[in-house]
């Protein structure tokens, strides 16, 4: 029985890092190759000692899908491809190829920088796993090999972000990667057709929660950072090089053009050029109004947002300062979150997640006396904000997808339990599909029906075409013929050419009934009486009295025999062959009702 | 553990305690664990136990009937688990605690079990607790083993692979005592726990479900992998029967994990001395097994140090019967194979072997690998058939490119699979390149060049192929001889480098930002080993290549600029960028390219071609290259200049490092044992030491170091702190005149250093006279630095006081944000 098994090596209940395993169709595929920031060891990576023990890697792994940038999805693919050894195909699409390398570089400097880590991949690693890389166009079909295909739809979420749908045969599944329902400012909004996959895998960050309308949302950053400015603060915003940072300059970027504001907003240097660069490269993948206002004005070059300077940040005055990394971990952020800590009229807006283990999650858990090196402290006493602006699907969304998609069955992955268990019960109640979701580790089992090709005879169709009828595919029909298998292949013929192909002579099938008629006379004249009656009734049939006593209704034959115990009972023997079963059936009921008394 | 951090456990055990409080992060729970772990092995449980007793207060607490988290549940299984590790604290701990957590009465037998993380944490518990004699005896009171053996088939990867590793540890304690001495003992006098342990895997091994056979093979593979103590040997000799009938079943169930098994045994010292039939069993294995299940148990067998002649031989005809089958198909040599097909003659036809594309394509693949992991081997097979795999390696190339023309059948199917099919072609790449180690006909090493140059020009070649192409060319022309006395290559070699060269600069135009990386990579490279032989030269200077290399410093794609930047680098080292005057501008000087690489230095928008800068730029001078000697100072004062600007902090790190260079050509080599040890200068020039530090003051060299002291990137500092120390160290004997006039400088020196050290960058420094300069490095605590930069930035964060901090923060903190993410 084929089967389509799944077991993720991460995101299995949890929001760690993605990375999940799927077996359809003979095949094995990895949908993403996150990394945990929350870990500094080799926790971070999946444990991908439960593959390699199936042999080596490139052998057991088709290829390895990437659905977009961000760390907890691409973070440990220069791991598994440089240094635990995968040697294959790694699909994702061209915004992701470009952006990847330039976060996991990013990240690579902030861990070596941090603590001198010598096992860790380098930048010539990162470089020789994105040239495995094969990029993907939307809706185009890649054909992995002869089996495997793939193909992705646009999710939103970030530049370049995909669903895959993998499909081997009739089999298919589709992996949403994260996704976003509703358009944003810079990107449009996920969509896929109905594919009706045997599977959907779908993200549940927010499987429990209905998003506050986004406009709230950002009239209230924006009044925060415009409150703070006015009061001549200074304000920070953690950010990560790439994603959704853009969002929110765009946002503030239209804010202080329709304001008029005078106050500085900066950047980190070298990442609004880069920002541009891959904006403008991948306008396509931006939303309608961007792509649309694009030959005007482009929404990247910004007016009021400049390159920051190191300096910059001692300058009296307000301003906004977009810095990298968006923990707080490390780098420019966190020097200039030193600088700016002391003063209350200052504010840090922290604009995503933080993990433990960064002066980020200490701010936003509410710490004010963070202990720096040689026993200072440091007394934050500014203003600290969050708001999520991490673009996911919520409840709705996610429910809107399935509708989409229309899946068999769906799994949930990237997502709390709790929240999961909630979602997984509205999907089955709705939609009348399985809901699985697995914890890491956990293998899913999911039996699919064996579709088997047949071929079909020119000849059979043409005689189809004949009857003048074109095919329609909205107004299925009929077609006769016989299911022949020879050579391991399924044909369907006409039964003359099966008869011919195999050799065999053709047998006729006749179906014979019995019916009681009381009639004392002779079987003769019954006979004629049987056919008179029929010749009246049956009109537009050939009906026949033979010389030898019987009656023939097309190929339907009657003959009347006298009864052996009852002399005043006939006993009319009817048969018929296959071809004219209907008629054989309606003649015997109306014989069963006996003959009109007229007649005698 | 330190007083604040023993004020904070009782708070954090209440939390934990409570099911209405959620755990804020996923990692916390485990980096607590990892805490306790590093408590517990320095010193006393029971100790930690008795001087923290909410500890005990919160594993009494979680088996209370509430509605826990199943993560807190499984932390405190761990946590109990890891306490009763030492003997005395089990003991403390084993009257009620460790029953009611481990027995029947735990979570064991309610909802929570469910809980993946749960089961895990329960095992988990029991490995670490497992440890001693006591132990032992609790698991088999408690009836674990028996949960134990139920838990290898559980629907969690995780979970299962931990309860059979579990089983090995407990076999392993409990025989640790009893049959250490013994060696004799046979498993009917082993301990109840062995016993019922070997039981079960008899059983398994027995059963007619593969996963179950699985399962014992898997247990007994991490045996025999990790022990190696005389009772392994018992233990085999009474298992290895059943092993053997599985061999008797069509198909052989759970092949793979038969395979390891077997190899496993092989590789233990105490086993394979004795062999107890093993290698009847292996030779049996591979007649059994199929091609591709076979290929990695002929590989193992090769592997092995010692192993009898004729197994080898099956096992290496095993693992060459594909190739010998595309010799044979494609009507090369045929029986080119048969010396070494210990088969003796029984021909394995393509059909038989290579039915479909997926095994054939699948099949070669793997034969391929095995075959290049085996080739550098000293134990691999001798004499080793260079020549017919050379053969064979070229034919799939041909096959898979389109090449070879089949004049069979066989090789029509053959062709008709792997035409286009890219991964047999990287695999056969790879294993080609590996070849080049060993020697070949010439006839066939014409062959070699003819197919990698047909891969390099084709078109059709996908990236990666020609990535592996190129690997592989370079590796053959590395291997090609030099020709007698002008250590030049060999004319063969030449002559194929006459054909490349014109290859090289359709890579380099190619749109695959990858293709023409590749492309300049194989370039350094050969430049890097050629770059000094006549033929080489005449060769790349009769191309386009210097030139399109040279545009390429302007490429789109930033790693194709660092790689031409390092590219050009070497043209120019070896002097073979030297163009003659274009016909558009006769006599027109070319621009510089010391210019072109500081314009990429302060202005390319990416790190790597910065980075790739620099690192020419060191290497330059270095090597004394001529745009550098002529004045060297301007070069490393623009230099540094520009790489203090930086924002990337690898720039600046190299630029310290070519900043050390220049040291060390002024002042004499540092002693690689210790940096900052106080030895006369090496190379020292003859002039005072004043003179010879005015060079580095001149080059503000001395204002980019002190700056790069308080970087805010680690790794900088570090590296700076390291120069200024070797240079006190060459300064130590300095006793020079220190006039009065000096002392209000170098007071101004240390105030600017302090207010950098605070954050503030300020004005710069300006010259300096040597005599300030060794004064303020005297005054310096450089040690004392130097020990702060060792340990990590983020350790005040990381630390298990700032854990403990943060999970109490978030009592409370937690709302709708709670597990957000990117």
């Amino acid at each position: 029985m084929p089967e389509i098994r799944v077991t993720p090596l991460g995101a299995g209940q949890d929001v760690g890092r993605s990375c999940i395993l799927v077996s359809i169709g003979g095949k094995n595929v990895m949908l993403d190759c996150g990394m945990h920031m929350g870990f500094n060891d080799d926790r971070r990576f999946p444990d991908f000692s439960y593959i390699t023990r199936n042999g080596r890697l490139t052998d057991f792994l088709d290829c390895v899908i990437i659905s977009h940038f961000h760390l907890d999805h691409c973070g440990a693919l220069p791991y598994f491809s440089e240094m635990v050894g995968y040697d294959g195909p790694i699909y994702m699409t061209h915004p992701t190829q470009a952006i990847c390398p330039i976060l996991l570089e990013d990240y690579r400097k902030i861990a070596v920088d941090k603590k001198g880590e010598a096992n860790f991949f380098t930048s010539q690693m990162i470089k020789d796993c994105m040239k495995k890389v094969v990029a993907v166009h939307l809706h185009q079909t890649v054909q992995v090999d002869d089996e495997l295909e793939i193909k992705a739809y646009y999710a939103g979420h970030v530049l370049g972000a995909a669903m895959f749908q993998i499909k081997v045969g009739s089999e298919s599944v589709v992996y949403t990667g994260d996704y976003n329902m509703t358009p944003d400012r810079h990107l449009g909004a996920a969509w896929i057709d109905k594919c009706r996959p045997n599977l959907l895998i779908t993200e549940s960050t927010y499987a429990t929660t209905i998003r506050d309308s986004k406009r709230c949302r950002e009239r209230d950053f924006l009044k925060k950072v415009h409150e703070a400015v006015e009061r001549g603060g200074k304000v920070l915003i953690p950010v990560f090089a790439l994603g959704r940072a853009q969002e929110l300059c765009i946002l503030l970027e239209t804010f202080w053009e329709r304001m008029n504001l005078k106050a500085p907003i900066y950047f980190s240097t070298g990442l609004t050029e880069k920002a541009n660069h891959y904006y403008k490269l991948f306008i396509t993948w931006t939303n309608q109004k961007i792509r649309k206002t694009f030959v005007q004005r482009n929404m990247f070059e910004f007016k009021h947002i400049k390159a920051f300077d190191r300096a910059f940040a001692d300058n009296p005055g307000p301003m906004v300062v977009f810095a990298t990394p968006g923990m707080l971990h490390a780098g420019q952020s966190l020097q200039i979150f030193r600088k700016w800590a002391g003063n209350e009229k200052n504010m840090v807006i922290m604009p995503g997640y933080c993990v433990q283990g960064t002066v980020g999650h200490k701010i936003l858990s509410g710490q004010r006396k963070l202990e720096m090196e040689g026993r200072q402290v440091l007394e934050v006493k500014m203003q600290v904000e969050y708001m999520s602006f991490s673009a996911h699907a919520d409840a709705k969304g996610i429910m809107q997808l399935v509708g989409q998609a229309e899946p068999e069955s769906v799994l949930l992955v990237h997502g709390e339990a709790k929240k999961m268990e909630f979602l997984k019960q509205k999907i089955e109640q709705e939609f009348r599909v399985s809901c699985y979701m697995p914890a890491n580790g956990e293998t899913v089992t999911l039996p699919t029906s064996p579709s088997i090709p047949v071929g079909i005879s020119l000849g059979l169709l043409k005689r189809e075409m004949a009857q003048g009828l074109l095919p329609d595919a909205k107004k299925p029909r009929l077609l006769h013929g016989t299911l022949i298998m020879k050579d391991s292949n399924f044909r369907l013929v006409s039964s003359e050419q099966a008869l011919k192909e195999l050799g065999l002579a053709e047998h006729q099938l006749r179906f014979t009934c019995r019916v009681h008629l009381h009639d004392p006379r002779k079987e003769q004249e019954t006979a004629v009486r049987v056919y008179s009656h029929l010749k009246s009734v049956l009109k537009e049939h050939c009906v026949q009295h033979l010389p030898d006593g019987s009656v023939t209704v097309e190929s339907i034959l009657i003959q009347a025999a006298a009864h052996s115990e009852d002399p005043g009972t006939k006993v009319l023997l009817v048969s018929w062959t296959y071809q004219d079963e209907e008629l054989g059936s309606h003649l015997t009921s109306l014989l069963k009702k006996g003959l009109p008394q007229a007649a005698s | 553990m330190d007083p604040e951090c023993s004020q904070l456990l009782p708070a954090l055990c209440s939390v934990l305690a409570d099911p209405r409080q959620p755990v804020a992060d996923d990692t916390c729970l485990e980096k607590l664990l990892d805490w306790f772990k590093t408590i517990t092995e320095a010193g006393s449980s029971l100790l930690l136990l008795q001087e923290n007793p909410c500890l005990l207060g919160l594993l009494c607490h979680v088996l209370k009937p509430q509605d826990l988290s199943p993560r807190v549940l499984a932390f405190s299984l761990r946590l109990a688990g890891m306490l009763a590790a030492q003997e005395d604290c089990f003991q403390y701990l084993q009257g009620e605690l460790l029953p009611r957590l481990f027995g029947e009465a735990g979570p064991l037998g309610g909802a929570a079990w469910t809980a993946p993380s749960v089961r895990s944490g329960w095992i988990q518990g029991l490995r670490s607790l497992a440890r001693h004699p006591s132990a032992l005896c609790f698991l088999a009171d408690c009836g674990a083993v028996d949960t134990i053996f139920s838990l290898q088939g559980d629907s969690s990867l995780f979970v299962a692979s931990a309860a059979g590793q579990l089983l090995v540890h407990i076999l392993g304690l409990s025989l640790q005592g009893a049959a250490e001495g013994h060696p004799g003992l046979q498993t009917g006098d082993w301990p109840v726990c062995a016993q019922k342990i070997v039981s079960h895997i008899e059983e398994s091994l027995r059963s007619a479900a593969t996963p179950q056979i699985t399962q014992a093979l898997n247990v007994l593979t991490t045996t025999f992998g990790h022990c190696h103590n005389p009772w392994t040997q018992v233990l085999w000799v009474r298992l290895s029967p059943l092993v053997a009938c599985l061999l008797e079943k069509d198909p052989v169930p759970a092949a793979h994990s038969l395979v390891d098994l077997l190899l496993s045994v092989a590789r233990s010292s105490v086993l394979s001395s004795s062999s107890c039939g093993l290698w009847e069993t292996l030779a049996q294995t591979l007649s059994h097994l199929s091609p591709t299940q076979a290929g990695p148990l002929a590989l193992g067998i090769l592997k092995l140090q010692e192993c009898p002649q004729a197994l080898r031989a099956q096992a290496f005809a095993v693992l060459l019967q594909p190739l010998t089958c595309v010799l044979e198909a494609t009507a090369q040599a045929p029986g080119l194979l048969d010396s070494l097909d210990g088969t003796g003659g029984a021909s394995v036809t393509v059909d038989t072997l290579l039915p479909s594309k997926a095994a054939c394509v699948g099949l070669l693949c793997r034969t391929l690998a095995h075959l290049e992991l085996l080739q550098p081997l000293p134990q691999r097979p001798s004499p080793w058939p260079q020549a017919p795999l050379l053969g064979a390696t070229v034919t799939i190339l041909r096959l898979c490119s389109g090449l070879a023309t089949p004049t069979s059948d066989a090789g029509g199917h053959l062709c008709a699979f792997l035409v286009g099919c890219v991964r047999v072609q990287r695999a056969a790449l790879d294993f080609l390149g590996t070849l080049s180690q060993g020697t070949g006909p010439r006839e066939l090493v014409t062959r070699v060049f003819a197919v990698l140059l047909e891969y390099l020009t084709s078109p059709d070649s996908s990236p990666t192929v020609l990535k592996k192409a190129f690997q592989a060319t370079f590796r053959w022309l590395q291997s090609s001889p030099e020709t007698p006395g002008c250590s030049d290559l060999d004319p063969h070699a030449q002559l194929f480098l006459r054909e490349l060269l014109p290859v090289l600069p359709k890579r380099l135009c190619s749109p695959c930002w990858e293709v023409r990386d590749s492309g300049l990579e194989f370039l350094t490279q050969m430049i890097g080993h050629w770059g000094g032989q006549a033929g080489f030269r005449r060769a790349l200077l009769a191309s386009e290549v210097p030139e399109l290399t040279e545009q390429l410093l302007r490429d789109p794609e930033s790693y194709v600029r660092a790689s031409a930047v390092a590219a050009m680098g070497q043209l120019s080292s070896q002097g073979l960028r030297v163009t003659p005057a274009s016909p558009e501008h006769p006599g027109g000087r070319q621009k510089s390219l010391l210019a072109e690489l500081l314009r990429i230095l302060s202005t390319d928008s990416e790190g790597f071609p910065r980075r790739a800068v620099m690192h020419v730029f060191t290497q330059w001078l270095r090597d004394g290259h001529a745009d550098v000697a002529g004045d060297t100072e301007r070069f490393v004062a623009r230099v540094l200049q520009v790489a203090s600007q930086d924002l990337d902090w690898e720039v600046r790190a190299q630029g310290l490092e070519l900043a050390l260079v220049f040291l060390e050509q002024t002042l004499g080599r540092p002693s690689s044992h210790c940096p900052y040890a106080v030895t006369p200068p090496v190379a020292a020039p003859p002039s005072p030491l004043a003179q010879a530090l005015r060079p580095l003051c001149r080059v503000q060299l001395f204002e980019f170091a002190f700056r790069a002291l308080f970087d805010c990137d680690r790794p900088v500092a570090q590296k700076s702190c390291d120069l200024l120390l070797f240079l006190r160290a060459q300064t130590a004997s300095y006793s020079g005149p220190q006039g009065s006039g000096s002392v209000p400088e170098v007071a101004s020196v240390e105030a600017a250093l302090q207010r950098w050290q605070a954050g503030d960058q300020g004005q710069p420094l300006g010259y300096l006279e040597p005599e300030v300069v060794v004064a303020v490095l005297r005054s310096m605590d450089l040690e004392g630095l130097r020990g702060v930069l060792a340990e990590s930035s983020d350790r005040v964060e990381k630390s298990p006081q700032s854990l403990l901090q943060d999970m109490l923060a978030t009592v409370g903190a937690l709302g709708e944000d709670e597990a957000d993410c990117y």
